[in-house]
């Protein structure tokens, strides 16, 4: 039998039944890594979306635990189920992984009502991560609308870490909710903004009193922003209406097809490409995905 | 010849535009088979058929072409499920045209199949008789050894309520003589019943051929799929095979017309009309009721009478 | 190595295998019904149906996989996976499609990036006797997918029924690990010839007109064909196609739990599902039949060959015999071969 794991707090993870000359002794990638929840918070003013940092039970799984902005885990609530969540904690934030929870179904539901100190698995790291090595030498412009910032929290914060900040050149950032109360990662935004190493343009389709900042709708404030697309690279995240509108204003500016990438979602269940659900054509979003180019995308039937 | 009517029938529903779509039945690609056919041009006519393997409900494709006015070839089971749906209002009267062939009740091609040695490449009705040849056999069967079983007690083979008839009405029987297996059935005792059902459900694989096939399973969502509350789980477990089959039999209560499509889509060939013919057999009993036969009469689940029997509620 | 059983030594052959192996062989669940079970007994074994129900990928990847255990207790989690297997396997009387179907999912389910530990451990632990056909039917298109009725691809032991025997051909290391058994003899020649007999005559009733030449290429210029809209009319999404394809792998995941313990388990799915694809927020990028049709065919001849370069059917002939409306799939091929128009 092999355990893992130690004292006892520890998930322990154990193989069942004898070995045989026949079996693979292969690691079981459906087995999830026992994590727990060290803070929670509710990030948003509509109480639907929960920010959860886990922290790995086993020293061995978070030294093996190598990820790149953009890749997600399968979160696993053991009785209710596992969904996929970008990860939003960026790699060069050592230790704990963040995600951002929107309350939408029974796992989802269930994430939210848990308390710091339980008990979780996660799956991964999974997916294909944004091609920062395609990014290197170049600008990047990450559009983000709503509760789709996630995995762009992790690309924006890997990329000004001292250690990588001078592999791109200029990173400009919109971001934009629908109400200033939706923002996501408020404590982040407030600290990028003071920065002089990237623009930041945080926006709101609807200010309340205390809003100071800028209103407007993120493709118009990306056409007033009108960054250049010489050598400079999109990556778009956010609600399919926000897309819709903000896309044409990307092919005004002269993006081609090849520099613009997204992060899709589909219905997901094993994560690593054998139980056929998430396929858009041939490619499965969680294993060729969900970071596609929209050059790919444009090769591939419209089933998303 | 009642295929020539059909043909004739569709024909001048399409070229008046009276409808923009005829679902009928055409020729198989298998021996023993008909299959649903879609036309909406007249020069198309030609390709409907109608003989004893015309034996899906068509009724169960007006879900799906729900938004076209339909000419639809029904026996008499499929108008009852009409009937049926009407009531719940799945569609409005005047989106269909039904055109009504009185049945000489469906041949269950497992049977047959079953009644020789060897793959049957071939087989074509003959006045009484199906005609059935294999690589080194040629057999004829009578027909009427042959039927389904839920055709062998059906009581309402003349379509009710069609828009036209083609051909003449039939002889009909009364629902409680028509009903020997089911009578035979409730002789036993409920250990050997229970028996009977344990051993028929094993055989199920969830594959839901049944709801698909029958016109009355139409929820968005179905009870199996339910995430909360979690009626059953999706495995194989008996008891929730027993309990799928047991609650969707319920959930047929005064709507099932006796059609036999469930049984025939399923694979594993399990007896499902049993159930059904039984509940129908008791909606007749404790209500009067049968189902798809009124267009008028609201059904027993749905409504409430100061005269139904109460003595159950103790 | 060709090798002989006897008929009236089968089921004394069968014990012997099941003195080492669990043996797994079609067995007849009512008269026309036959699915493949682990056995207790030599005489449960049924090899008179020309295909069971289900297919011969149920002993690799069952229908109803228990993936891992779990219990609570306290704060600590006991999590057992189940992924081991606690006997080598055989399974008798494979038909050739199902076994060629096999090696179609192999790829799948032992790709490059992961491993899936359940599957491979069962494939890894498992003997495949396979059968040849003799009386192939006329439903059976095996030979236009790349197989045959007598086809040995994928088989350690091959059976040939010669009536009064079984002709044995050991075709790999698992099938000379049988060289042994007590009741194989050696083949005589009379033997090897009435197999190649039987053999052509099966070949001869193949009929090879279901053409998939290009189809792959044909179906990347149909993707927003109308074609689909029609092709869909009669299929009322009853999924048995896609619960009888041996090549369909789509499964789902879920929990079944009791108050502090339980099991994750994974079961069979159909694209075919309404709910398949159907997203928390409500939206269903296949909402109708028409997309969730397209999905299977352009899955099983062009998506599945752009990834393995091969298609995933074998023509084994099942979606067709046990469709409630008759969707016939070589009709629906020769339809795509002639660009989409009826």
């Amino acid at each position: 039998m092999i355990g893992v794991g130690d004292g006892e707090t520890a998930t322990r993870i154990t193989i069942m039944s004898h070995y045989h000359e026949f079996m693979l002794n292969m690691k079981n990638p459906y087995l999830p890594i026992p994590m727990v929840v060290k803070k929670a918070h509710v990030e948003t003013a509509d109480r639907m979306l929960r920010t959860l940092e886990l922290g790995f039970l086993n020293e061995e799984d978070s030294k093996a635990f190598q990820f790149i902005p953009g890749q997600f885990c399968e979160l696993s609530i053991l009785g209710k189920g596992e969904a996929p969540f970008g990860i939003a904690s960026s790699p060069t934030e050592n230790g704990s992984l963040k995600f951002t929870i929107n309350k939408a179904g029974t796992v989802t539901t269930a994430l939210h009502h848990i308390e710091e100190g339980t008990e979780v698995g996660i799956r991964g790291p999974l997916g294909n991560g944004y091609p920062i090595d395609l990014f290197q030498g170049k600008n990047v412009l990450v559009i983000g609308g709503g509760f789709a910032f996630t995995t762009l929290r992790s690309l924006i914060a890997f990329f000004l870490h001292p250690e990588n900040r001078n592999k791109v050149k200029d990173i400009t950032v919109i971001y934009g909710a629908r109400m200033p109360g939706l923002l996501l990662y408020k404590e982040e935004l407030a600290e990028w903004e003071k920065r002089s190493d990237i623009k930041l343009v945080v926006t709101v389709d609807q200010g309340d009193k205390d809003w100071k900042g800028k209103v407007g709708l993120v493709p118009n404030v990306l056409e007033e922003v009108a960054p250049s697309s010489e050598n400079t690279y999109a990556v778009i995240c956010g609600p399919p209406i926000m897309i819709k509108f903000t896309f044409p204003k990307l092919m005004t500016l002269r993006f081609p097809n090849e520099r613009i990438y997204t992060s899709l979602e589909k219905r997901m269940k094993c994560g690593i490409g054998k139980c056929g659900r998430c396929n858009i054509g041939h490619l499965y979003v969680c294993k060729d995905g969900p970071v596609f180019s929209y050059a790919q995308l444009e090769k591939l039937p419209k089933d998303y | 010849m009642i295929q020539e009517k059909i043909r004739q029938k569709a024909k001048e529903l399409l070229e008046n535009k009276t409808v923009d779509l005829i679902i009928g039945f055409g020729e198989g690609t298998l021996p023993l088979r008909a299959t649903p056919l879609f036309i909406r041009n007249p020069e198309e006519v030609d390709r409907l058929i109608w003989n004893s393997f015309c034996e899906n409900n068509l009724a169960t494709y007006l879900h799906k072409f729900s938004q076209f006015k339909v000419g639809l070839v029904v026996k008499g089971c499929d108008a009852r499920s009409i009937i049926a749906l009407s009531l719940e209002k799945r569609f409005k009267p005047d989106q269909l045209f039904l055109i009504g062939v009185p049945c000489q009740r469906m041949v269950d091609r497992r049977r047959v199949k079953k009644a020789v040695k060897g793959e049957i490449l071939r087989a074509r009705e003959q006045g009484d008789q199906i005609i059935v040849e294999g690589e080194d056999f040629k057999t004829a069967l009578k027909r009427d050894d042959y039927l389904y079983p839920s055709c062998q007690v059906c009581t309402h083979r003349t379509p009710i309520k069609a828009n036209v008839v083609i051909g003449d009405p039939v002889e009909e029987r009364s629902l409680i003589e028509a009903h020997p297996e089911i009578k035979e059935f409730e002789k036993k005792s409920p250990e050997e019943r229970w028996k009977y059902f344990e051993k028929e459900s094993s055989r199920c694989i969830r594959c839901y051929a049944c709801r698909e096939a029958c016109p009355m399973c139409y929820c968005a969502e179905c009870f199996v799929d339910s995430p909360n509350p979690k009626w059953i789980e999706k495995g194989l477990s008996p008891s929730d095979i027993e309990f799928y089959h047991i609650v969707r039999a319920y959930h047929q209560t005064g709507r099932c017309s006796g059609c036999g499509a469930c049984e025939r889509a399923c694979p594993m060939e399990i007896r499902l009309t049993y159930l059904t013919q039984k509940l129908n057999l008791d909606v007749k009993e404790l209500f009067d009721f049968e189902t798809g036969i009124d267009a008028d009469a609201l059904p027993p689940l749905s409504t409430y009478e100061t005269e139904d029997k109460q003595e159950f509620i103790k | 190595m060709k090798l002989k059983l006897d008929k009236k030594d089968f089921n004394p052959f069968l014990q012997s295998l099941m003195d080492e192996y669990d043996l797994f062989a079609p067995v007849q669940l009512a008269e026309g019904v036959s699915v493949y079970k682990k056995i207790d007994r030599p005489d449960e074994v049924d090899l008179s149906t020309s295909n069971p129900q289900k297919p011969a990928k149920e002993v690799f990847f069952p229908q109803s996989e228990i993936m891992f255990r779990y219990e609570k207790t306290g704060k600590q989690h006991q999590v057992t996976s189940t992924e081991g297997v606690e006997r080598k396997r055989v399974i008798l009387g494979a038909r050739p499609c199902d076994i060629h179907a096999v090696s179609l999912i192999d790829h799948v389910f032992s790709g490059k990036e992961y491993t899936d530990v359940y599957y491979a451990n069962k494939r890894n632990a498992t003997t495949i006797i396979g059968i040849a056909c003799d009386h192939p039917l006329s439903t059976c298109f095996c030979t236009s997918m790349n197989g045959g009725p007598f086809s040995r691809e994928g088989s350690d032991l091959f059976l040939v029924d010669l009536g009064e025997a079984y002709l044995v051909e050991l075709l790999t290391e698992k099938g000379m690990a049988f060289s042994q058994n007590k009741f194989l003899k050696k083949a005589e020649s009379n033997d090897l010839n009435l197999g190649r007999e039987i053999e052509e005559k099966a070949s001869k009733k193949m009929d090879a007109s279901v053409p998939v030449e290009g189809i792959e290429k044909r179906l990347d210029q149909m993707v927003e064909s109308p074609f689909w809209e029609k092709v869909q009319e009669k299929c009322i999404g009853c999924r048995v196609c896609t619960y009888l394809c041996p090549t369909c792998h789509c499964f789902d995941i879920v929990d079944e739990a009791l108050t502090n313990k339980g099991q994750r388990v994974r079961n069979w799915d159909s694209c075919l599902s309404s709910l398949y694809s159907l997203e928390t927020s409500g939206h269903n990028p296949r909402s109708t039949n028409r997309e969730r049709t397209r999905q299977r065919i352009m899955h099983k001849f062009n998506y599945f060959p752009k990834n393995f370069d091969r298609i995933a059917c074998v023509g084994c002939g099942r979606c067709i015999l046990y469709c409630p409306a008759n969707f016939d799939i070589r009709q629906t091929i020769k339809e795509i071969q002639k660009g989409g128009d009826k």
